[in-house]
């Protein structure tokens, strides 16, 4: 049934954002995020207006979860994907080439090659965690009560109740091109020219070459290397046991 | 056979820990991946208690092959309702900190040079009880001073200290809190009243930087408290991000003082306040109304620098909002020589609206109430020889227990009363957090023997003659905690890394050495808790599942709706209308009352009532220095850890553009700030959120100890630049009474 379906989403109100940073760190243990690298950030505006009239903003950011992801359209091994059954953008980390076009494609800049694997990370909303039945880890721990996440499908969710009572509703689109994105700050206007979201850089729109020579290239070097990569692990487990006898 | 462990081999260790650190987190990483298919990322989950900071929340430790490898707030634990600051998420770093300290280790250099040599904890010990005994032998007991931050264990520490037949117990509070828990017991009888926010709708921080000062529930709390629409007031010389989701007021510092007095005149002379509950509750209410007739709006403008119709509003609206009001107390509030007066004006303006057991609340004290068992021990010695501290005979108002730290480090230089010659350090770094870190290094000169229980190689560390290194808080027991007539548990979640020993452990196998063994009866940490539990007809058997127990849940056999189980629902986006009482108290204080006018303080030839008293301001060119924390950073002790370092790697110094543009200086700048005390070069963030007249530094930066490889030469230290000076009432330090010059570097 088609309203089974779910749409996670974050909604995110900055009034509420004490710039802990908890939530950096939290991620970080969750999802072993190597150190010099983040899947999440807190956006410090800076200090606005002069002395003694001043405000500042912080503003929560990561992977907003595309409707139309421009990460997917750029990623010539299929290894990036929303899933149909809540809309999570994620990766597949074994059939990621880490060739690095997903990086350019995302107009948030919220990806990374992980330097330990050679593949692109970036957030997947905690999937672990939300499978036991538990929030994202940047949320559960959100000292302020800035960062909610959950069902948009559900008017009973936290998220769905949180927007239909916000003051104000933004979400922040790519330049040049609206990609749908699932994070909803609420209650306070968020300026995206200060937060560094670009146009997708999107690689060679060749379609044909795309979608039919990539992957086909890929296949036949995948095929080439599991072999290979198989007589090697044997050959490294022998070798490995040998050493140890 | 001696293998020398130089703690500055400083790159190829950095390099060597990085490398080991990130090939132990890429083993786990693949895991993880491979997990998120069958969604299960840990083993168990151990529940246990934080001690980032002194907050204690709740955790849920997750654990993988042996390894922690997640920290989930608990959500049945009062502190932390399921959340954890960047510090408590960071606790699994603390453990595995590349720089941990693993077997005892015996100084074989130079103090300050960095060369120890790991040794067997029987020969530690030996060490320690020998150099202890020949002090004790030759100068008498009060020759070993002991000083501990306040922790769990800290009853076995006094053990130890008392035992041994010393009176100089140093603590940090008077680093800290002194002037709020001493103006508390004079005025409530009571040092630090708990805060509830259930039904704040007016609140008022004197410097409380609430949201980077962080205790993790009441910080949410706070934010709870705006969204509902409460009006906070944040007084702070500094634009902090507590002041940033408030109304701030740029206060001139050391006048905060005035600006309570001006609205202790305003709601008096307007008769605003709860003439009920004043009656009922409180004495010395004329002889207050007649001392404050000439503190009034126009005369605490000129001071502060605050509106006088802004006084005045803030005067009317927070009487008006009756016992929903709430001044908060403070925390750190050893700022000025005047800091005990502002404290005292503070907890009379609580009272004035009545906010008692509403605002305000009687959190309990340590114990909860409830009755903990313990050991059979013998008598302590008699003691007679006079402290270091001053306590009480120069300081006749600050209780034992809290006593007057820096005082004993001068004590020390100046060989007065008489010279201290050896000093056991518990988890605690007086290098860093006293004032003036060359004269605490040059008292160090002075001693024959120190000792320091520490986990990592921190600056007090680095001076030490033997280290004896404490297991982190996820590897040991500790004696329970209480909160809200629940009993929670610090248990080791993953077994101790190296040589490490839990504090019960080692203060009972040095007590043993000492000849004190008496003051020790238990067997082991898990002996010594269920000792602690016999009372309640229970053993750490009960804890074993949630970490937690309490008497509803004795009491009901299907124990899932004890509290233990169920987190305390607090309405959110509503506010929770308790209908107000008004109730005849019995307080702690001679008078019974509420204190307005203490005879305690008229005895001690102290004004009775609050008094202005004019603080010290820096000459022209020269600037306030003011210090405090980051949300990232706890005190001393967290600069090294590595998750942190990611999130706050260094301090900076803030200065007004103003002052910037007069000297020439640039953001990013290295400049040089220069006090009395000594000078430092450190990075300028050139703001608008600080006043003209004030520079700002996070503490606990500029550490020296070259074994803590991550933290090491990042920032500045506060406590190279502050000036020693205490407050004679509470005998707090005035931490903001430094007055510094900066110039380009």
């Amino acid at each position: 049934m088609a309203n089974q379906v779910k749409k996670y989403g974050f909604v995110i109100d900055p009034r509420r954002c004490i710039d802990c940073r908890a939530c950096l760190v939290a991620c970080r243990a969750e999802n072993n995020v190597p150190l010099n690298y983040t899947r999440n950030w807190v956006y410090d505006q800076g200090v606005q207006g002069d002395f003694p009239n001043l405000t500042q903003q912080f503003v929560p950011y990561n992977c907003m979860h595309c409707d139309e992801p421009p990460c997917v359209e750029a990623c010539p091994s299929q290894a990036t994907y929303k899933r149909k059954e809540d809309g999570i953008v994620v990766i597949d980390q074994e059939a990621c080439i880490g060739c690095g076009l997903c990086l350019e494609a995302c107009p948030y800049h919220v990806r990374y090659l992980n330097p330990q694997t050679g593949k692109a990370d970036k957030c997947n909303a905690c999937l672990q965690r939300i499978q036991q039945g538990e929030m994202p880890a940047c949320v559960a721990t959100c000292v302020g009560g800035s960062r909610l996440f959950g069902d948009l499908n559900d008017p009973n969710s936290e998220v769905s109740q949180a927007l239909a009572s916000a003051k104000s509703i933004k979400r922040l689109p790519a330049v040049g091109v609206d990609t749908g994105p699932n994070i909803y700050y609420i209650n306070e206007p968020v300026d995206e020219k200060k937060l560094a979201v670009t146009e997708p850089k999107m690689p060679p729109a060749d379609v044909f070459y795309q979608k039919i020579v990539i992957p086909g290239i890929l296949a036949a070097v995948g095929a080439m290397f599991l072999g290979q990569a198989v007589a090697f692990a044997k050959q490294l487990r022998k070798g490995e046991s040998e050493f140890e006898e | 056979m001696t293998e020398i462990v130089q703690l500055s081999r400083r790159s190829f260790l950095k390099l060597s820990g990085a490398t080991m650190l990130a090939a132990g987190l890429a083993s786990t990483g693949v895991k993880v991946a491979l997990a998120q298919e069958s969604g299960l990322t840990y083993d168990k989950i151990v529940p246990t208690m934080c001690e980032q900071c002194v907050w204690r929340c709740g955790v849920l430790a997750k654990v993988k092959d042996g390894k922690v490898v997640k920290l989930d707030g608990n959500p049945r634990h009062p502190h932390s309702n399921g959340k954890l600051c960047a510090r408590g998420q960071s606790g699994i770093m603390t453990t595995y900190d590349p720089d941990r300290i693993t077997t005892p280790l015996i100084r074989v250099g130079a103090r300050g040079e960095g060369r120890f040599r790991r040794a067997s904890w029987d020969e530690a010990l030996d060490l320690v009880a020998q150099n202890m005994l020949d002090i004790k032998q030759k100068y008498g007991a009060e020759a070993m001073i002991f000083s501990a931050t306040h922790n769990l264990s800290q009853p076995l520490f006094e053990n130890l200290l008392y035992a041994f037949g010393s009176p100089n117990y140093g603590t940090q509070r008077s680093l800290c809190f002194n002037a709020m828990v001493v103006a508390h017991l004079m005025t409530y009888g009571i040092e630090e009243p708990g805060r509830n926010y259930q039904t704040a709708k007016y609140i008022i921080y004197t410097g409380r930087n609430m949201l980077e000062a962080i205790s993790t529930s009441e910080s949410s709390d706070l934010m709870g408290a705006i969204s509902r629409g409460a009006h906070v007031v944040v007084l702070d010389p500094r634009f902090t991000k507590t002041a940033s989701k408030a109304e701030w007021l740029p206060i001139k510092p050391g006048t905060d003082l005035a600006f309570h007095l001006a609205l202790l005149n305003v709601i008096i002379s307007n008769k605003l306040y709860n003439v009920e509950f004043v009656e009922k509750n409180t004495i010395g209410f004329d002889e207050l109304a007649q001392s404050i007739g000439t503190y009034t709006p126009d005369w605490a403008s000129a001071l502060t620098g605050i509106d006088a119709n802004t006084i005045e509003r803030i005067a009317r609206d927070f009487a008006a909002a009756g016992p929903d009001a709430m001044a908060h107390p403070g925390w750190r509030t050893s700022n000025f020589v005047n800091s005990f007066q502002t404290e005292r004006a503070i907890a009379i303006l609580n009272a004035l609206v009545g906010n008692w057991e509403r605002g305000l609340i009687d959190s309990g004290g340590e114990d909860g109430g409830m009755q903990l068992g313990n050991p059979s021990q013998p008598p302590y010695p008699r003691i007679t020889a006079q402290r270091l501290d001053g306590v009480p005979w120069k300081y006749p108002l600050v209780p034992l227990k809290i006593g007057v730290f820096q005082e004993i480090r001068d004590s020390v230089l100046a060989g007065k009363p008489y010279q201290a010659h050896g000093w056991f350090i518990a988890r605690q770094n007086p290098i860093d957090s006293l004032p003036d870190r060359t004269k605490t290094i040059e008292a160090f000169g002075k001693l024959d023997f120190i000792v320091t229980l520490s986990i990592i190689p921190n600056d007090t560390e680095w001076y030490a003659d033997v280290i004896l290194p404490e297991s982190s808080y996820l590897e040991r027991y500790d004696p329970l905690n209480v909160v809200d007539n629940r009993i929670f548990l610090r248990q080791p979640v993953i077994d101790p890394i190296g040589e490490s020993k839990s504090a019960l452990w080692i203060y009972k196998q040095l007590g043993e050495k000492l000849g004190l063994g008496d003051y020790f009866q238990y067997r082991d940490e898990v002996d010594y808790l269920n000792q602690q539990l016999a009372p309640l007809g229970i053993t750490i058997d009960a804890f074993a599942e949630r970490g937690c127990w309490s008497p509803t849940l004795a009491s009901r056999q299907t124990g899932e709706r004890s509290s233990c189980f169920v987190p305390q629902e607090i309405s959110v986006e509503e506010y929770v209308e308790v209908p107000f009482e008004l109730k005849e108290y019995k307080f702690s204080t001679p008078s019974g009352k509420i204190e307005f006018a203490s005879e305690t303080l008229r005895k001690s030839k102290q004004p009775a009532v609050p008094t202005w008293i004019e603080p010290p301001a820096p000459e022209a060119g020269k600037f306030y220095l003011l210090t405090g924390k980051v949300g990232q950073h706890t005190q001393f002790a967290t600069q090294n850890n590595l998750w942190l370092h990611q999130v706050y790697p260094e301090n900076e110094l803030w200065l007004n553009p103003k002052a910037a543009v007069e000297r020439g200086i640039a953001n990013g700048d290295l400049v040089k700030v220069t006090s009395d005390a000594g000078s430092v070069k450190i990075i300028v963030k050139v703001t608008e959120g600080i006043r003209p007249d004030c520079v700002w530094m996070s503490q606990g930066f500029g550490k020296i100890s070259m074994g803590l490889k991550t933290a090491y030469g990042m920032g500045a230290s506060d406590s190279d630049l502050h000036v020693t000076f205490t407050d004679p009432v509470s005998g707090g330090q005035a931490l903001s009474q430094t007055f510094v010059t900066v110039e380009k570097a």
